[in-house]
């Protein structure tokens, strides 16, 4: 065991050593300015890839599923962050919905004890689910009937055109008055509820759960349906304020917003669609395959398969350039002058980011319990469940963090590179190779992997113009490094045999 | 029931089957554990005493029978919630989490905050060489090391009942003996089911024994009856019967 651990400090030695000797030959070759501006574009670039090869490596690392609708979940975030920063009534127009049903489904935890334990002939037990998801589908057909969704998505398109300078809310439009509206969300809220009376199986002793924590999840699901009424009822409100921000605030609860989201979705995604697979690893695959197509169709049906820009929020933006940092923060330049090379600060903002969720990684892995209890369900998860931890909520949880994680990522690379449909796949390809390169299942060894691609690529691209080749030298050039470290050392970089 | 006479059940595994994938593994099996003793199952490689603690615990959930633990039926429960009511779970194969420290794996099994704290000075009297190696990781233990670690974690929470699979399996002659010490010290308050190889141990710590065979429960009785027995033992235990003579002129 000591031995293996000296083989791979050896190995990572070698790999820094012979990466130093190359950054100093290339410094010296290219001169001062150069190298520090493409290190610094390589840095932004391996920020990036570590956001979406972050969540790749811990879900397969714990799951050992390869999420392959991950680009398309760092797609997403980019475009609910966009909706909400440049007109958020799409995403209040939809979000009461949301919340609705996820209210009704959260009753499960508190009617579940109850219901399993009623006294009901065998017959009735098979039919009160079957009776639960007909009207189930009937209201959620009701509250989603004429619902005009293409109308809400096309309000933040208009902001693309006109500028909101002097009047943010110009183009607001309005919405369905709420004497109408009200009822979609109460009918899903109804939904919700009868879903969760149908899974929770009534009259089935065989199911029994203890009812636990019950007060917390009561509390839970009056918060969540106070939620509910407040995004319903002043669901034109909010988009208002939310407008008449200061535009980095907005900014920075769009990273929320879209955090929250992909949060969310990987909770539904693990619960309804993968988790029911673990059994049959081959056609998890193509469950996320056909999720990812899924989600690339409805964005398209949404905003078409155009590109959009997204503004950069307003501390990115004024013209000039910055001589200091506490000069950029107070005159909120799009440039700063970094050992007398130019370099935007959004692309500073992106390699913060990257840095700042290393760091939350690995805190929340070593610092924490939950991270102990993660670490123990990689090597043996069976052990863990028999200590009386409940692994399956621990899946749903890694799941939907290392999601959430691609959604953060796509919105802090919207005002970067164009929001378009596709946009997720090219970093989802590179986040699958840093992955390879890293180890799979290693945090580390995917930070490493993602700013030493991130680096090839961005020196790639500069040595291809210069001498004058094709730039898919630039391109080719992660593969090589994947393919030299596998003949290396076939488990990645920090990786663990098999 | 008059309890003087008949010691309760803390545990009673009624007539369960068990399926693993498409094989079937218990085609009925039938345990009582009466509380506060020590109680053995007893049987050849494969006979299905491994798979009787794990379908106790949910791990492989049975298909058939019933499982009452504290007079509630526990078959079809999560094995998580199963746990929580107070079973503790020792594998076979020294199952600890070796990148994880000794303290990382004692934590592990707390169920409230501050379990590890009061059951820590209990843990070190047994096994004092768990204090030594606090800070290490699990794979930097040798295996009777990583068996005390697997023990003392079932001690962590307050558990009624412990699962004890193979504790002496590959230990050193002298560690089996601490390790029978241990488990002798800490049956006074909870209570155990052992599965056990060795003959020798499980005759001198167990009150009452299960043989089980081909997946079914053939006998039980007490202990004391069992070592008398030459015919039984020779029947179902086979090359333990050597073992059981020596250890006898021992």
């Amino acid at each position: 065991m000591n031995h293996e651990k000296r083989k791979q400090f050896i190995t990572i030695v070698i790999f820094v050593a012979i990466l130093a000797i190359l950054i100093a030959v290339v410094w010296r070759t290219s001169g001062t300015t150069t190298f520090v501006r493409t290190a610094l574009s390589g840095l932004t670039l391996g920020s990036l890839f570590f956001m979406v090869s972050a969540g790749l490596t811990l879900i397969f690392g714990l799951m050992h599923v390869l999420n392959f609708a991950h680009g398309s979940m760092f797609m997403l975030g980019a475009y609910i962050g966009w909706q909400f920063y440049t007109n958020p009534t799409f995403v209040f127009g939809i979000a009461p919905l949301i919340i609705a049903f996820a209210t009704g489904l959260q009753f499960l935890t508190v009617i579940k004890p109850r219901l399993t334990q009623l006294n009901l002939s065998e017959s009735l037990q098979n039919l009160l689910p079957r009776l639960a998801w007909v009207l189930v589908i009937i209201l959620v057909v009701l509250a989603i009937l004429n619902f005009d969704i293409l109308g809400l998505a096309n309000t933040a398109m208009v902001a693309v055109t006109t500028v909101t300078e002097s009047n943010p809310l110009a183009e607001l439009s309005p919405q369905e008055p709420l004497a109408r509206f009200w009822l979609r969300p109460f009918f899903l809220l109804l939904g919700g509820f009868l879903a969760a009376v149908a899974v929770s199986k009534p009259g089935n002793k065989k199911e029994y759960v203890a009812a636990e924590h019950t007060t917390r999840n009561w509390l839970l699901i009056g918060g969540l349906i106070v939620a509910t009424i407040l995004l319903t009822v002043f669901r034109e409100a909010w988009s208002e304020a939310i407008l008449l921000m200061n535009g980095n605030l907005r900014f920075v609860l769009a990273l929320f917003v879209a955090t929250g989201f992909g949060l969310l979705c990987g909770m539904f995604i693990e619960v309804l669609l993968i988790r029911p697979l673990y059994t049959r690893s081959f056609f998890i695959v193509l469950m996320t395959l056909g999720i990812s197509f899924v989600i690339k169709e409805t964005i398209q049906f949404l905003w078409t398969p155009l590109a959009y820009k997204m503004v950069r929020p307003p501390l990115f933006a004024a013209p000039g350039k910055a001589e200091t940092v506490a000069d950029w923060l107070l005159n909120s330049n799009a440039t700063l002058d970094i050992f007398g090379v130019t370099f935007p600060t959004y692309r500073l903002f992106i390699i913060l980011l990257g840095f700042l969720m290393f760091i939350f990684i690995t805190l929340l892995m070593t610092k924490t319990r939950l991270g102990m209890v993660i670490r123990a369900g990689v090597q043996d998860p069976e052990m863990v469940e028999a200590l009386g931890i409940n692994v399956r909520s621990m899946f749903t949880f890694v799941f939907a963090l290392g999601i959430a994680m691609a959604a953060l990522g796509g919105i802090g690379a919207a005002p970067f590179i164009p929001v378009q449909p596709l946009m997720g796949d090219q970093y989802q390809m590179q986040g699958f190779i840093t992955v390879v390169i890293g180890g799979m299942g290693s945090y580390v060894g995917a930070f490493i992997g993602a700013l030493t691609l991130g680096l090839a690529r961005a020196f790639g691209d500069y040595y291809a113009l210069k001498w004058s080749l094709s730039t898919a030298v630039a391109e080719a050039s992660t593969v090589i490094i994947m393919v030299i470290v596998l003949l290396v050392k076939p488990s990645g970089l920090f990786g663990k045999k098999e | 029931m008059n309890e003087n006479t008949k010691p309760e059940n803390l545990l009673l595994v009624d007539n369960i089957q068990t399926y693993i994938g498409q094989f079937h593994i218990l085609q009925g099996v039938t345990v009582e554990v009466p509380k506060n003793e020590i109680t053995v199952l007893l049987g050849r490689n494969g006979a299905g005493k491994t798979t009787t603690l794990k379908s106790i615990l949910g791990l492989t959930p049975p298909s058939q029978g019933k499982i009452i633990f504290k007079d509630m039926e526990i078959h079809g429960k999560r094995a998580f919630n199963i746990v929580n009511l107070g079973i503790g779970y020792v594998p076979e194969h020294r199952a600890i989490f070796r990148k994880l420290s000794v303290m990382e794996n004692l934590k592990m099994a707390e169920r409230k905050r501050g379990d590890l704290d009061k059951h820590a000075d209990f843990i070190f009297e047994l096994f004092p060489d768990l204090e030594r190696l606090y800070k290490l990781p699990g794979n930097h233990l040798s295996g009777g090391q990583q068996q005390m670690l697997a023990v003392a974690r079932a001690l962590v929470p307050d558990n009624d009942l412990l699962l004890i699979d193979e504790p002496s399996e590959g230990l050193a002659p002298i560690l089996i003996q601490q390790m029978m010490e241990a488990i002798r010290k800490l049956s006074q308050t909870t209570t155990v089911l052992l599965v056990e190889q060795n003959f020798i141990m499980a005759s001198q710590l167990a009150k009452n024994f299960y043989i089980i065979d081909d997946g079914k429960t053939v006998t039980n009785g007490k202990m004391s009856e069992l070592i008398h027995n030459e015919e039984l033992i020779h029947e179902y235990l086979g090359a333990s019967v050597r073992t059981v003579k020596q250890g006898d002129k021992a």
